[in-house]
């Protein structure tokens, strides 16, 4: 039983932003276990979870094909859904064109920038406002005031603020990721053990060495954490931004095909965001997990 | 009597804020730490040993009184005043040889010479051949070993040790005690010594402070005047050896 329990949730840590920090090595026990002959019985449940997965998929998809193309309206309106044999037709028909690319790429490319400068000025002031009490009095305020407002709320103003709606959802992606990212550095260095600063004090450290080599390694999976769920936020507010004012983007490319009526396209783009939201937050996981190897 | 590494602790008065009141843990604790001597001090548990440890390594600020690092006040913890703490403070994030080559290399030694210099401590403390590993790959044991190392390997002139071998089996400990004595042989640092063993504290140290926990007053101080290498077994065998013993125990007790 415990193995299906572990299957499932390795496979679902790619979207679970807010999961334990931790969830990156659920799978390990497994391995660990070593010997040949209990590898054996081990597998056979691993593929058995595996299976029930599937077939909780195939059943999900066959009871969408089943909704749509009998046009059930209970409540809910499925008469204007694709069905999941139009959406793969979409899918294949988009895959191929240089606008879904290119929408791939804006996101991308938004994405890195405004993720890049999140974790820049997160982790600075994350850092500041833990190893200094004068600019932690002079962050901290912005930060409180700020960190509630949702990075949705931005848009007009980010609209009125910047030259173009580039730099405005740029700005707007950035706000999305930047908050956690600093609250958890913050958390990391404030949790940095008095005992090791000392330790490090006595060999001869100073306090800009201390930072290097005592605050900063020990705040990282604390940081990691944060970046993860800045990324988070970044797709959320990248995709509020691209629908209200962009131009490009996976979030306008969904948003238009809702306009266009290509409900087909609505769902290509609803997975391909999925999907790279996911693959953008599992390689901070995966960098964490080189970053860290000390820490289990 | 050597012209490096005096401590002189005068009318030191430690405390902790607590609750916003301040409790005095040691209160007026006079004594002189010769240059190069091996002083050894027992008390029993929470009489403020690690507390006046902490302020001889500069990490406490003195409620009153002053220590002295030959003539001059210690205000900060600095590379002259080693510390093995009582708790692990291994860098989890760096392997055995990073945090034992760690010193050396703040005070500018080349990555070379402290990798050499670490090596050395690294199998003196039995630990040979797991330089590459994380502290948490270690045992208790190990670790503690490998603080010991971290803070031979930065020579200081003080080495102040807070219960280094409490943690280890009896044959660890025999083995470590006579490396350390070695390393004070032949390189003359002035030793304090924390310990809960008065059978350690006598074998190692030429002199005894016994802290009470009234305070942490000093009951009594003893000198052993048994030139070294000691013979355990001569010692404790011996009628001074076991009236001494009998008499620590009895401080402590009081
Ligand atoms: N950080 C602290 N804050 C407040 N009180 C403290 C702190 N550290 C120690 N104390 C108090 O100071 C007293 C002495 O503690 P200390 O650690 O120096 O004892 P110790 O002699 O080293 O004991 P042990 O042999 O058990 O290690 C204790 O009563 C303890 O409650
Ligand atoms: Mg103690």
């Amino acid at each position: 039983m415990d193995e299906i329990m572990a299957g499932v949730t390795q496979r679902g840590q790619g979207q679970a932003v807010s999961a334990a920090p931790e969830g990156g090595h659920q799978g390990a026990p497994t391995r660990d276990r070593g010997a040949a002959w209990f590898l054996r019985i081990v597998r056979k449940p691993r593929w058995t979870a595996l299976l029930a997965s599937a077939a909780s998929l195939v059943a999900g998809v066959g009871l969408w094909q089943w909704l749509t193309e009998s046009h059930v309206h209970l409540i809910l309106d499925f008469s204007n859904i694709p069905t999941p044999v139009a959406v793969f037709e979409a899918f294949r028909v988009v895959v191929v064109t240089n606008a879904f690319w290119r929408d791939i790429y804006w996101s991308m490319y938004r994405i890195i920038v405004a993720f890049g400068l999140a974790t820049v000025v997160g982790v600075s002031a994350g850092i500041a406002m833990g190893y200094s009490a004068i600019l932690r009095l002079v962050i901290a305020p912005y930060v409180e005031m700020l960190r509630p407002i949702p990075a949705i709320a931005w848009v007009p103003m980010a609209i009125l603020v910047w030259p173009t709606t580039e730099e405005s959802i740029i700005s707007i992606t950035f706000l999305g990721a930047v908050f956690p990212i600093v609250l958890n550095t913050w958390e990391g260095v404030r949790r940095v053990p008095r005992e090791l600063v000392k330790a490090a004090r006595s060999l001869g450290a100073n306090r800009l060495n201390v930072l290097f080599h005592v605050v900063v390694p020990y705040a990282i999976p604390s940081i990691t954490v944060g970046m993860a769920l800045g990324m988070g936020g970044a797709w959320f507010a990248l995709l509020a931004g691209e629908m209200i004012s962009g131009r490009f983007g996976i979030g306008y490319f969904t948003w238009e095909s809702y306009q266009l009526i290509q409900y087909g396209n609505i769902i290509v783009g609803m997975l391909t965001i999925g999907f790279l939201s996911s693959v953008s937050t599992g390689s901070i996981y995966y960098l964490k997990r080189k970053l860290v190897p000390w820490a289990e | 009597m050597r012209n490096i590494g005096n401590i002189d602790v005068r009318g030191l008065t430690l405390g902790f804020r607590n609750f916003g009141r301040t409790n005095a843990v040691v209160e007026d604790f006079s004594f002189k730490f010769d240059g190069g001597s091996f002083t050894s001090i027992i008390g029993s548990s929470g009489c403020g040993k690690s507390t006046l440890l902490n302020a001889i390594g500069g990490h406490y600020k003195p409620l009153a009184g002053q220590i002295l690092l030959d003539g001059c006040e210690i205000k900060e913890p600095t590379a002259s005043l080693g510390i093995v703490f009582q708790q692990h403070t291994l860098f989890p994030w760096k392997t055995v040889m990073e945090n034992v080559r760690f010193g050396p290399m703040q005070r500018g030694v080349s990555k070379v010479r402290a990798n050499a210099v670490a090596a050395k401590y690294i199998e003196m403390v039995g630990l040979a051949g797991y330089g590459d590993y994380y502290p948490k790959m270690l045992s208790g044991g190990m670790q503690h070993r490998a603080e010991i190392a971290r803070a031979l390997a930065n020579a200081p002139a003080v080495l102040l040790m807070d219960e280094p071998f409490g943690a280890l089996d009896a044959q660890m400990r025999a083995s470590l005690q006579s490396s350390l004595l070695d390393i004070w042989k032949e390189t003359h640092v002035t030793i304090i010594f924390v310990t809960h063993d008065v059978e350690e504290a006598m074998y190692l140290s030429e002199r005894i402070v016994v802290m009470s926990r009234d305070r942490g007053r000093i009951c009594e101080v003893f000198a052993l005047d048994e030139p070294f290498p000691r013979n355990k077994d001569k010692l404790f065998a011996s009628e001074g050896g076991r009236d001494l013993k009998e008499k620590c125990i009895g401080c402590l007790a009081s």
